[in-house]
């Protein structure tokens, strides 16, 4: 990435934005910023999964919080975890290495499942279609309570990666008050963070990223010119869905029990939200993005506040929501390609 | 083995009632440059999608070396070697022109996921032979100086040879040429025009759909007429500017 | 199965009608509208609001008494609201995004964030729990060989008469006729001197109208909660694409059967302890349908040069 002024001024906002939330909460900043960092590395991640379809490729998927699902049930599922009403407990199961592999894989292959028919369709009815196939999956999983636990969810699977934590988080935490399970759980996303970011930079560059590129111009012309846009496309969807499965694993991690009422749509579009913050199009632009996205996020409880005297949960979500719709709308209408994109690969007149 | 390149029989596609192509024989031969004229709606480029791949054929046959090729995918019939371009000039418009190149001149293999992953050493010298390659084209066709300009900024004419630019630098046997004229300045249409009879003269065989009816005189060996999906003449250009038919199907139209 | 054929029909009009309003939008602007739910909840919303007795005529309805205004009278003042509102939409936000040549993705893009707004202000300021109309119990009767509340075979009848207008309306208005000229080609009907804008302004508020009764139809067969349009936007999707997307009597038909399909998939052998998944046999074959016949049954392919 070049040093422009616009990666400045990125950068600039990103730590404004941090340096608010210790302005505004002169207690318990650390705690504070932990939780955030942790959610916005996870979803972080999985817009920049988000942007592998849709920023390179222009493949509208409206699914993704499938694509997550599908990586944390698979992995869930494979470790020593406990599930369903009963709490039934399995008590083997895989290493979390090989698990999180698996579910990757899964999450990949479910892409290249979802995408083998839908990726003929022009672009409006692919969004249909994902959002769609999406919904069919959460309800399946809501349904096949005798596999996935169904509504009850599945618990008691943290450990399987908490045995791994080192010793100086742990000794981080106590010094700092910090949850030290949550401090892994960051870390390990930002570790991800770092290894598909350098992952995709190569690819980026490469004849690969030229040619997915070329199928998100123009289709037709990659097809006259002998190049098969329909297995470009495949490829493209089977990446994003793998990193996209890989933040569905640390979000469940993070949580500490999976339920169903997670990947919901309303997932989907907060990591839309998140992509086109911080880029269409770009490698690095959902990493700030999502750090800005949830410092707005967590500091809109005071926006709450100040409308309702003892606002509730529900009102406390839905004043969140607000903000997540409007800015998307505003985003859209007023600088589609985000804060990092490019003004000359703004996505505005996609067909 | 006969010098029938492309083998067109009882070709028909029709929207709805309305017939766009209806074709009982029709050959293309090596080495010949062809243009294909007709009025308005005469079902020229649907022709052009037809034996590209782009449209299914409700019914026919198609050959290319004498291999049938009716409702291949487009992506396969390009790699047989015969390329088209498009009525509406499709450049990547927001890669570079250099981008627009490499893509279009790679090898299939060598935008394989896995060798793009690792980064081969021998990846890299494909794309600085690949490089070269593409400059030397851009270069013949007067837009090198643009190399790092985005396409869309291109000027329409610009586009023109950016899309032949990119058709021709895998040396295709056959290229499909819709209205390489069209929105062009006069002054880049001579060139245009000169380049084409040059891709012509070095053996590539060319069909062209152009309404420009000067320029299609002037360079191709033979024309061949639509009018309404059907043939209604084909021949040397001498030949078709007294054909009665032609003139009846231009009748009172204005060919531009 | 056939126990089930009553509510099919009833969530067949439900959908039915939004379907029509959905396609009708579409065709004529290419807009894929994901805010379609909340003009749906729009119309249950105002109703309620409207049958609210004076003194609590204020946008938090958590409280209100069944004393109100007249019911019918509050129905049609709800459907003008959403009219109303749908003419709002067109002139402040998608108008100057047509003129500014945004195209069709990001429209669809913000129709999302529209909807997810919407949707959370309702939430907040609206109807933050399950409501009824301030309707008296009925019992369900038998008709034919189905089953329902006298009052629900009225809406029903009702849904059916004012499509079967609304379509007539279509197919021989000069209103109609614009219409359909504005959805073939944009360009071409502002040449033979139509008002394209006023047309599209026409169509948002004929639809968003029709997307409130649908609201209404909801309420009055089930209840009224903030997100009850985005709860069945998919169904209305399905119900579209059914059809055949831009046309009315496609999109009348696909309601039906994606409506009768839900309810009645409940009956299949294969589904026996799992009603949580009807919606996912409706979205299923909906995608079916896009693979393998993305025109829908009753429309026609589209011209690809």
């Amino acid at each position: 990435m070049k040093i422009t002024n616009k990666v400045l001024f990125v950068v600039f906002l990103t730590g404004l934005s941090i340096y608010l939330v210790f302005a505004l909460n002169p207690e318990g900043a650390p705690r504070i910023l932990l939780n955030l960092f942790t959610f916005a590395g996870i979803y972080g991640l999985s817009a920049i999964g988000l942007n592998v379809h849709f920023g390179w490729t222009g493949l509208l998927n409206f699914g993704h919080a499938s694509f997550m699902g599908v990586g944390a049930y698979v992995t869930l599922l494979l470790m020593p975890h406990a599930a369903g009403r009963e709490g039934e407990i399995t008590s083997t199961g895989l290493p979390f290495i090989v698990a999180l592999i698996i579910g990757i894989l899964s999450a990949a292959l479910f892409g290249l499942l979802l995408g083998l028919p839908a990726i003929r369709l022009r672009g409006d009815y692919l969004a249909i279609v994902t959002i769609a196939a999406a919904e069919i999956f959460r309800l399946l999983v809501r349904d096949l309570e005798s596999i996935t636990g169904g509504v009850y969810g599945i618990i008691n699977y943290t450990e399987n990666l908490q045995k791994y934590r080192p010793n100086f988080i742990n000794s981080l935490s106590e010094s700092s008050g910090f949850s030290p399970s949550q401090a892994w759980v960051c870390l390990v996303a930002w570790i991800s963070i770092l290894i598909t970011v350098l992952f995709l930079k190569r690819l980026n560059s490469s004849p690969w990223g030229r040619a997915l590129r070329a199928v998100r111009e123009d289709e037709d012309a990659v097809r006259a010119l002998g190049k098969n846009a329909v297995w470009l496309k495949l490829q493209s969807f089977m990446l994003g869905a793998g990193i996209a499965g890989l933040s569905g694993v640390l979000l469940a991690f993070n949580y500490g029990s999976l339920e169903t009422t997670v990947f919901v749509p309303l997932l989907t579009f907060y990591v839309w939200a998140i992509m086109i913050l911080g880029g269409v199009g770009t490698i690095t632009g959902p990493i700030f993005g999502s750090i800005i996205f949830w410092v707005i996020i967590s500091e809109t409880d005071r926006l709450a506040f100040l409308l309702f005297e003892n606002a509730n949960g529900q009102q406390l979500a839905g004043v969140r929501f607000l903000l997540v719709g409007l800015l998307i709308m505003i985003l859209m209408i007023f600088r589609p390609s985000g804060l990092l994109g490019k003004k000359e690969e703004l996505l505005l007149d996609v067909k | 083995m006969s010098n029938n390149l492309i083998e067109v029989k009882n070709l028909k596609k029709t929207f709805g009632g309305l017939t766009a192509v209806d074709i009982e024989n029709l050959t293309f031969n090596e080495n010949e440059l062809t243009s294909i004229i007709g009025p308005n709606g005469a079902g020229k480029t649907t022709f052009f999608d037809l034996i590209s791949g782009f449209q299914n054929s409700d019914n026919g046959d198609i050959y290319l070396n004498d291999k049938d090729i009716s409702n291949f995918q487009p992506y396969k019939i390009a790699r047989m070697g015969m390329v088209r371009t498009f009525q509406l000039t499709k450049v990547f418009d927001r890669m570079t022109v250099l981008e627009n190149l490499l893509f279009s001149g790679s090898e299939i293999s060598n935008e394989s996921l896995f060798k793009s992953i690792i980064k081969s050493k021998s990846q890299k010298n494909y794309e600085e032979h690949l490089r070269d390659k593409a400059r030397d084209i851009m270069d013949e066709l007067n837009i090198l100086h643009m190399e790092d300009s985005y396409a869309r900024e291109l000027s329409g004419g610009q586009k023109k040879l950016l899309e032949l630019a990119r058709s021709i630098i895998n040396e295709p046997e056959i290229l499909l040429l819709d209205e390489p004229l069209a929105g062009v300045n006069p002054k880049l249409a001579e060139d245009i025009l000169s380049l084409i009879k040059k891709l012509s003269n070095k053996g590539i065989t060319i069909l062209m759909v152009e309404h420009n009816i000067e320029a299609v005189m002037k360079i191709s060996d033979r024309i061949v007429v639509l009018a309404e999906g059907s043939l209604i003449a084909d021949g040397n250009p001498n030949d078709i500017r007294t054909d009665t038919n032609v003139i009846e199907a231009y009748l009172g139209k204005d060919n531009d | 199965m056939l126990d089930q054929l009553g509510n099919g029909l009833l969530l067949g009009i439900i959908i039915s009608v939004a379907s029509v309003a959905l396609s009708l939008l579409y065709g004529v602007t290419r807009i894929v509208n994901f805010a379609h739910g909340e003009i749906i909840a729009l119309g249950a919303i105002m109703t309620l609001f409207f049958s609210s007795p004076v003194d609590y005529r204020v946008l938090f309805l958590d409280k209100y008494s069944p004393l109100g205004y007249n019911f019918a009278i509050s129905c049609i003042l709800a459907v003008i609201v959403c009219g109303i509102f749908g003419a709002l939409l067109e002139i402040i936000l998608f108008r100057p995004l047509r003129r500014g040549n945004v195209g069709n993705i990001a429209v669809l893009v913000v129709t999302i964030g529209l909807s997810i707004f919407i949707r959370h202000l309702y939430l907040l300021f609206a109807t933050g729990k399950v409501q009824d109309f301030p309707l008296e119990l009925q019992r369900r009767q038998t008709y034919l060989f189905f089953d329902m509340t006298p009052r629900n075979l009225n809406v029903l009848i009702a849904g059916i008469v004012i499509m079967l207008i609304f379509g007539l309306l279509l197919t021989y208005t000069r209103l109609g006729k614009a219409m359909r000229a504005v959805r073939d080609s944009e360009e071409l009907s502002s040449v033979s001197g139509i008002n394209s804008d006023n047309i599209i302004l026409i169509t948002w508020i004929s639809s968003s109208m029709l997307a409130g009764l649908a609201g209404i139809f909801q309420a009055i067969i089930n209840d009224v909660r903030w997100n009850m349009g985005f709860l069945i936007l998919l169904l209305i999707f399905a119900g579209t694409v059914l059809g055949g997307i831009g046309t009315s009597f496609g999109a009348m038909v696909g309601g039906f059967m994606i409506g009768i399909l839900v309810q009645v998939s409940v009956g299949l052998p294969f589904m026996e302890g799992h009603t949580e998944a009807k919606n996912a046999v409706a979205l299923g074959i909906m995608i079916l349908i896009l693979l393998f016949r993305p025109q829908g049954i009753f429309g026609q392919k589209e011209r690809i040069s």
